[in-house]
């Protein structure tokens, strides 16, 4: 059984397509090195500078082992909430699932495989953090080779709990609500629930600590001896363990900890095999099934339905439709726009400190000549959110192997692109519409200023969609086979989260000096109408013609 | 040479000149290697069932959507009603009615709102998009499923449902690519039965096909194609008395075909 679930992971693997950048021109291959060549290492560097900060500091006072349990929790955190996505997708959404049905496979085996699949995914998601919390605590206490070894088993273990985690809670979301009926939007509700357990566990987590009192954390501390690293065992119990083995990896308590963190691994993994092979197959099956009513009585009313419209209304509707309707454009392009709001709104539910920070914070935003500044932070918000929205970025994407419908139709490509544009904006203004809510109801800012933001943050999002369309009409991803490959998958989401992030950055530097109100405006206002000038005009000429172009 | 088969064959039998279609020394090629389409040439006239034959592989498909507008050729010209596809491309486009060989499109839109989508972008007006979506759907037995999602639909379904969007704006040519995989035969029927009203009211219906049975039955002519390459271009008689006489077709064609090899 082993071997057909090990065989199944490569072949998974193999089939898998990354990032994404096989088949890509040399330009993007280059680009997309260039930017892990420069980002990755330069993170992790700023980690071990901060990790070997904090060992200074906690070192005087006993407590260095909590940078390694710390660590080690953050990443079981990260793998819980990625994994959720990973889950979902991998065990359920994948196209390969119907092929693997029919193969002499047993459920348990196909989801091991699954889950050995994401399980890789993690360890590059996790690598970022961990390998330089990692070696740099092994490198400053002078730790010797047996530290590295159990590092490197903590490692490769460290995604099972956590993963193992999301796996049970997502299979039986799909096992118990799988109405086959409305596939669609049992996947887009999975999905929901999957970001509303990754937020509650944090919130979760967050009132662990906050539950134990000053003293008693004063107390640990002075206890000394790593005493702190108990704090994490809340969360998930192997990364108590495995900071402990690491700790103490020259003890036989060490010894102890890593068996008892290898142990429970695999038992985990155990269950979670025998969970698989109970309830994985009933939730899979049926998600392949679309339902319909065939029902006379709901019928068609022409008179109603058959109704003439322009054509950037019908093309723009119907792409929002699409993006509303297939699970995976929607929570990648629509939900992300709530998902900050969620994050913010729901933590102040549960710990009344960070509703009092909120409003000391809208103390000092309402201070007179902050107005300025507001503005440009909020234009740089927009930038950030409306970039991080992957509608217009993957809008050609999208169309994948069907790019051809656009093609034979009778409608002059400056118009579909204008429709594609519209819907890309009209995604990205949500989240702007919630910032001038949150701007208004939470920060309480003055009205006027709320619609001042209002007037002049719409260029952002413009800006951004534009830059997204631009980018994804040069490069885009046509050749893909679930749908999920053209929205998560597309390096063009992280080049567009570049032209936003970046600027946005500049915006907020620019004016940290706070200039004024009608300055702040009028500057930005025509920097980015500009900039959305000459890009529109890029787009009606040069994007024209790579549409033209472009053969799927 | 082939192109001139071609004309002398449609000349001999009608002697009009009006060309609906219009292929002059088309070219396309694929990563720069392989030769889709070689020098093509091809005239095809009004009132007319155009059959296109050929083996997997062959240049079918890439013709056919080298006509409508799908795909750029390298090089030569292609003209529908005396528009040209690249320069001309809406007004082009606006003539053709162009069924896919993948009827897998827009299924996440309910068979209405794709209808109402191609009526849109094709300028359909209201009054004429509702009589002819309640026709055609009632003639394909399509009007019960209308609010379903193109999803739920069968193969031959979506296959109907794409066929009805493309033929709200009555154009005048219709490119119709493999139309009959995955029909019922009663859909089959219906589908030959249209395509040769829609020639004999003086329109023309060009189509891709690998059953020879069929382009046997309802062509008026035929060119057959290989690697990209015309082999014959012609009426059925024109092809029979081009092979030895009583021949059956899948043997001609496979004559044809083979002796390329």
């Amino acid at each position: 059984m082993k071997n057909k679930t090990l065989l199944l992971a490569r072949t998974l693997i193999k089939n898998g397509e990354g990032l994404g950048i096989r088949g890509s021109s040399t330009f993007t291959k280059v680009a997309l090195i260039l930017v892990f060549a420069i980002l990755i290492p330069g993170l992790m560097t700023g980690i071990s500078f901060l990790v070997a900060n904090l060992l200074g500091i906690l070192s005087h006072i006993g407590q260095e082992g909590v940078v390694l349990s710390w660590g080690i929790a953050i990443d079981s955190t990260i793998v819980f909430v990625f994994g959720i996505f990973y889950v979902i997708s991998t065990f359920y959404f994948s196209s390969d699932v119907e092929m693997l049905l029919p193969l002499p496979l047993k459920p348990g085996q196909i989801m091991g495989a699954k889950f050995l699949v994401v399980t890789v995914y993690e360890y590059l998601t996790i690598a970022v953090f961990f390998l330089p919390v990692w070696i740099t605590y092994g490198i400053y206490m002078g730790c010797g080779p047996l530290f590295y070894l159990y590092g490197l088993i903590v490692y490769l273990l460290m995604p099972v709990t956590p993963l193992a985690a999301a796996s049970v809670i997502i299979m039986l979301v799909m096992r118990f609500t799988n109405l086959s009926r409305y596939k669609d939007t049992v996947k887009v509700l999975g999905g929901m629930i999957g970001v509303f357990i990754g937020v509650g566990v944090n919130v979760v987590m967050q009132n662990v600590m906050g539950t134990m009192s000053q003293e008693q954390i004063m107390e640990l501390i002075q206890k000394g001896d790593n005493s702190l690293v108990v704090l994490t065992s809340g969360i998930f119990p192997t990364a108590r363990w495995g900071a402990e083995a690491m700790i103490h990896y020259g003890e036989p308590s060490g010894l102890f900890s890593i068996l008892l963190y290898v142990g429970f691994s695999v038992l985990i993994y155990l269950i979670l095999l025998w969970l698989g092979q109970l309830i994985y197959l009933r939730g899979v099956m049926g998600l392949s099934e679309t339902g319909s009513k065939r029902n006379k009585s709901n019928g068609l009313d022409l008179e109603k339905e058959v109704v003439k419209g322009s054509i950037i209304r019908t093309y723009t509707l119907v792409e929002l439709k699409l993006l509303f309707r297939t699970p995976i454009y929607f929570i990648n392009c629509v939900m992300i726009n709530f998902l900050w709001p969620v994050f913010i709104i729901l933590p102040l539910i549960f710990q009344p400190a960070e509703a009092n920070m909120i409003h000391e914070l809208s103390k000092i935003l309402n201070k007179p000549g902050t107005e300025g500044m507001i503005l440009a932070g909020s234009f740089a918000a927009a930038l950030f959110l409306s970039a991080t929205n992957g509608t217009a970025s993957t809008s050609i994407s999208r169309e994948g192997q069907q790019l051809f419908v656009k093609k034979y139709l009778p409608v002059s490509y400056r118009q579909q692109l204008n429709a594609k544009i519209l819907s890309g904006f009209i995604l990205g203004f949500v989240s702007v519409l919630i910032m001038f809510l949150f701007a208004v109801f939470m920060f309480k800012l003055p009205l006027w200023l709320g619609l001042l933001i209002l007037s002049a943050a719409w260029l952002p999002v413009l800006y951004t969609s534009l830059t997204g369309l631009l980018i994804d009409i040069y490069n885009p991803k046509l050749d893909w086979d679930s749908e999920q490959k053209a929205v998560k998958q597309n390096i063009n989401v992280l080049y567009n989260m570049l032209a936003g992030i970046i600027p946005g950055a500049l915006t907020v530097i620019a004016f940290s000096f706070s200039p004024g109100l009608p300055l702040t405006f009028a500057v930005l206002t025509g920097t980015y109408g500009l900039l959305c000038y000459f890009l529109g005009k890029l787009l009606y000429t040069k994007g024209v013609k790579r549409f033209i172009q472009l053969e799927a | 040479m082939i192109a001139g088969i071609c004309r002398r064959s449609w000349n001999a039998r009608k002697g009009r000149d009006k060309y609906v279609i219009e292929l002059t020394n088309v070219n396309k090629t694929y990563g720069g290697t392989l030769k889709a389409v070689d020098n093509l040439s091809l005239v095809i006239p009004d009132g007319e069932i155009f059959g296109f034959l050929g083996p997997n592989g062959a240049g079918k498909t890439t013709t056919i959507k080298l006509i409508a507008g799908i795909l750029n050729a390298d090089s030569g010209s292609i003209r529908i009603n005396g528009k040209d596809i690249r320069k001309d491309a809406l007004e082009a486009k606006k003539q053709i009615g162009f069924v896919p060989d993948t009827p897998n499109i827009f299924l996440r839109l309910k068979g209405i709102e794709y209808l109402n989508f191609m009526a849109d972008m094709y300028d359909v007006s209201t009054d004429e998009r509702k009589e002819r979506i309640e026709s055609l759907s009632r003639r394909f037995g399509m009007s019960d499923v209308l609010q379903d999602r193109i999803q739920s639909y069968s193969h031959g379904m979506r296959q109907k449902i794409i066929i009805i969007g493309v033929l709200l704006h009555n154009p005048s040519v219709w490119v119709l690519d493999e139309p009959m995989t995955g029909l019922d035969p009663r859909s089959s029927f219906l589908l030959k039965e249209m395509m040769r009203e829609h020639a004999d009211s003086g329109n023309t219906v060009f189509f891709s096909t690998h059953v020879l049975d069929v382009a046997e039955k309802v062509c008026d002519r035929v060119a057959i194609i290989n690697k990209g390459q015309l082999l014959f271009c012609g009426t059925m008689e024109e092809m029979k008395d081009h092979f030895k006489k009583n021949t059956s077709l899948e043997n001609m064609f496979l004559e044809l075909t083979e002796s390329e090899e």
